[in-house]
């Protein structure tokens, strides 16, 4: 390795790679703070660019898109309560309430400074236990991945706000949602009812579109215009995070970024996983878990520690064993390969500098995306002092033109739109949303996952406790359900005590 | 209520001029010099990949006609898109390969909208020729260890990109031809990469898939590579050598990609589109990057050429559909 790093660092530090991981740093974050536009439509909008340089510019400039995009979901999802990508939802949870509070830019600050650790954490966890850790990842087999997309239905728990059963009721429909389009195992069509695009499935981006944004300008046209006008007289927004919100905050940032780097090393998996996994581990573990969705610094700092930390775990497969850690990334390898570059093990040896200059890179990436994030956090921050007559109609065009260019084709914006009047009645029923988002994710994993098990297995279900990683996954579970049911008898009797209370009052 | 109605203005012409605008990108005068490729498969694919090179090539050999490649997964979805939204000689270009033409449509001809008449064949882009991978600890290397291992009855599983792919039929005629369809278990995956990757897990005996996609497991060693789905031997590569099916009697296609104008498009100007297509993939630089990095084939075809390629697949489609499809 050491014999590498010299001439790798010589090839990195060009003019020419500082320039392409900043344009691609900027271009990353724009884009991705823009609903509907996903990091993954960026990186396929600006390939071509890269076809005409070589390896490294080229990879350091969709690189900076990628891990700059990890962050830039999350500023839409602070200012307007629409992540501009799905994996900032978790981030919007606690990201906009903080907002609310007129703490825009400690709230954006924080995202930024979760998304740098998270994404240098992962990069390190790239440059010196790649190999090694890919070969751990690449033992998980199907029933492995079943196992973790179970522990991530575990979340919704977490997610339904006060009552379980109207947060599984939400996930059923998210779940139920998902079967849409070609059955993954059999390629028959299910809930297609003769519409061609249908049986594609639906996007998520789209769907998000409908869920979150659409809804919140349905909600907002039912007020009226003062009481959507945030009253920023009285707000003195300096963005300042105390030494008590730091220390908070460095627990779930370390342990977000460590789930971040497990869940990216796994192929098929991502940021919107792993964010879940991390809120939900960062909730059950706080001490102040009622802080959660009403502006918890903990929260944003887990969830966006964890979306980046992905960012370089899922290069780990992709550099080492030649497998895409997951979409965007796959993208990348096109990069890699029109410069005659075929990833995997046998790469280090043969162009050994050319690959640990990428890895340095990704550090550089992240530094690069620290220090623009530091200048465009205040610019963001204005955002939300745009009257909302004028930045109403700009949310519903980024929009609609969002779920437009997914696929090119005007079914997506009808898609969104249903969405959108399908979230305002869940709404009405009390109903939270973010509960389908997770069955949207997790859904079709979950069920090829399953049924694939089940064929290989000829339908003996111990494939699920066969192997350790299986077993591993099973303790984790029964420890996530533990604390959701621990957590649920603590609030029964701090309901109790407090009626005791009142009545003795 | 001044507000909420220059609100509401103002949302409905922006909505209405970009979507507007959206809505013509797609379509052309015929005069542009820009030609937009279509791939209706995943961006990270190999047809992707080898559009977007042949388009950064495009104007190093024509004044006349740039090629933009874009990659909008989909499948037949897409294709179907593409015939709605495009005319004779407008400056489209669509791929479409033997999938679409060979087994969607006998498998499932209600999700095409379109048939081989909607398309002009200008070239095809490549050939690839897919390989069967073994699980190391079998220690099944010839078509032989092969015959001998399927003699013993027991159940094959075999990993394959979709359910109804290329992948599958392939398997599928491979076994069915040594008379173990009935014990052969197609596994389905979301893409090719991870059924190659499934067979080095152990979850299967066997896959399916380009040669590119089990080159680094083969490096490996958790792999052997059995046999290759085509007439004759593998004879450049890191899978030089490896038999081809054919040689045994067992039925076999390439993956091929064929490029396809919109029906009705001028002769001359599908002449000049195959003659910028020949010249890239005569290119030096574009031969051995196919080869060396992508492991597949420059395969120049005639329509002749892609009739008899289609109508192969499709004999092989309707004599396997069973064992595939059930």
């Amino acid at each position: 390795m050491l014999q590498y790093i010299l001439p790798a660092t010589g090839l990195l530090f060009t003019l020419e790679n500082i320039l392409w991981i900043n344009i691609g740093v900027f271009v990353g974050s724009v884009f991705a703070a823009i609903p509907g536009l996903s990091v993954i439509l960026c990186v396929i909008l600006f390939l071509p660019v890269t076809y005409t340089m070589t390896a490294i510019p080229g990879m350091m400039f969709l690189l900076g898109i990628y891990c700059a995009g990890g962050y830039g979901g999350s500023v839409s999802a602070i200012l307007i309560n629409t992540p501009g990508t799905p994996h900032a939802a978790a981030t919007m949870l606690d990201g906009h309430p903080l907002s609310r509070q007129g703490r825009t830019k400690a709230a954006l600050k924080i995202a930024l400074y979760a998304s740098t650790f998270g994404g240098i954490f992962s990069a390190l966890m790239l440059l010196f236990l790649g190999p090694q850790v890919a070969k751990v990842a690449a033992q998980l087999g199907t029933a492995e991945y079943f196992m973790v997309c179970v522990f991530g239905l575990t979340i919704i728990a977490g997610v339904s706000g006060k009552s379980i059963i109207r947060g599984l009721v939400s996930a059923c429909l998210g779940l139920l949602i998902s079967c849409i389009g070609t059955d993954p195992m059999t390629s028959y069509d299910r809930f297609t009812f003769g519409i061609p695009r249908l049986y594609l499935g639906l996007d998520l981006a789209v769907c998000l579109i409908g869920l979150f944004a659409l809804v919140e300008i349905l909600a907002k046209a039912e007020k009226s215009l003062g009481e959507l006008h945030l009253d920023t007289t009285k707000i003195k927004d300096d963005g300042k995070i105390t030494r008590q919100e730091y220390k908070r905050m460095a627990r779930p940032v370390l342990m977000s970024s460590i789930i971040g780097v497990l869940v990216g090393i796994i192929p098929g998996t991502g940021a919107s996983e792993a964010s879940w996994f991390s809120y939900n581990t960062a909730k059950n573990l706080s001490k102040h878990p009622e802080e959660f969705g009403n502006g918890s610094v903990e929260g944003i700092a887990a969830a966006e520690s964890a979306n980046n930390a992905v960012t370089g775990a899922t290069l780990i497969p992709l550099l080492t064993l030649g497998i895409p850690g997951d979409g965007t990334v796959a993208i990348m390898l096109s990069a890699l390969m029109i410069n005659g570059l075929n990833p995997g093990l046998s790469l280090f040896t043969t162009d050994g500098d050319i690959m640990y200059a990428i890895m340095l890179g990704l550090i550089l990436v992240n530094l690069f995306m620290f220090i623009q994030g530091k200048f465009l956090t205040t610019l963001f921050a204005k955002v939300v002092s745009i009257p909302q007559e004028i930045l109403t109609p700009i949310i519903v065009i980024f929009c609609f033109a969002g779920a437009y260019s997914v696929n090119e084709n005007y079914f997506d914006v009808a898609v969104a739109l249903v969405f959108g009047a399908l979230a305002w009645i869940l709404r009405k029923l009390e109903l939270p949303p973010v509960p389908i988002l997770l069955g949207l994710v997790l859904g079709r994993m979950t069920e090829t996952n399953f049924r694939r098990a089940l064929l290989i297995s000829n339908g003996d279900p111990s494939i699920f406790l066969q192997s350790i990683y299986c077993k591993i996954f099973l303790a984790l579970i029964i420890i996530a359900v533990a604390a959701i049911i621990r957590g649920k008898l603590k609030e029964q009797k701090a309901a109790k005590a407090a009626a005791v209370q009142k009545e003795s009052n | 209520m001044k507000k909420r109605l220059l609100s509401l203005s103002l949302a409905m012409i922006m909505t209405v001029v970009l979507l507007a605008s959206c809505g013509d990108s797609g379509s052309g005068s015929g005069k542009s010099a820009s030609w937009k490729v279509t791939c209706p498969w995943a961006p990270s694919g190999v047809a992707a990949m080898v559009s977007q090179k042949a388009a950064a090539k495009s104007t190093q050999y024509s004044d006349t006609i740039t090629l933009v490649a874009e990659a909008i997964a989909g499948d037949a979805a897409t294709v179907n898109t593409w015939v709605m939204d495009t005319e004779a000689n407008d400056p489209e270009l669509v791929f479409v390969g033997e999938g679409l033409l060979s087994i969607t449509s006998i498998i499932d001809p209600s999700k095409l909208q379109f048939s081989e008449d909607d398309f002009v064949f200008v070239e095809n882009l490549y050939s690839s020729i897919f390989v069967l991978s073994a699980e190391a600890s079998l220690n099944i290397k010839t078509i032989a260890d092969l015959e001998a291992y399927v003699a013993q009855g027991q159940e094959i599983s075999v990993a394959v990109n979709g359910a109804v792919g290329s992948e599958a039929f392939l398997a599928a005629s491979l076994f069915g031809k040594m008379g173990a369809g009935d014990n052969l278990k197609l596994v389905a995956y979301q893409s090719a990469a991870e059924a190659a990757q499934a067979v080095a897990k152990g979850e299967t005996q066997f896959a399916v898939s380009h040669q590119s996609q089990i080159q680094e497991t083969y490096q490996q060693g958790s792999v052997s590579v059995v046999c290759a789905f085509d007439e004759k031997a593998i004879e450049n590569g890191p899978f030089a050598g490896v038999e081809g099916v054919g040689q045994y009697g067992y039925p076999y296609f390439r993956n091929r990609c064929f490029i396809m104008a919109r029906a009705g498009t001028d002769e001359e100007t599908v002449a000049e589109l195959k003659e910028l297509y020949d010249n890239i993939l005569a290119d030096e630089e574009v031969v051995t990057w196919l080869q060396d990095t992508m492991l597949l084939e420059v395969d120049t075809m005639s329509q002749e050429d892609v009739d008899a390629h289609l109508e192969n697949v499709k004999n092989i489609v309707n004599e396997y559909k069973d064992i595939v499809a059930g």
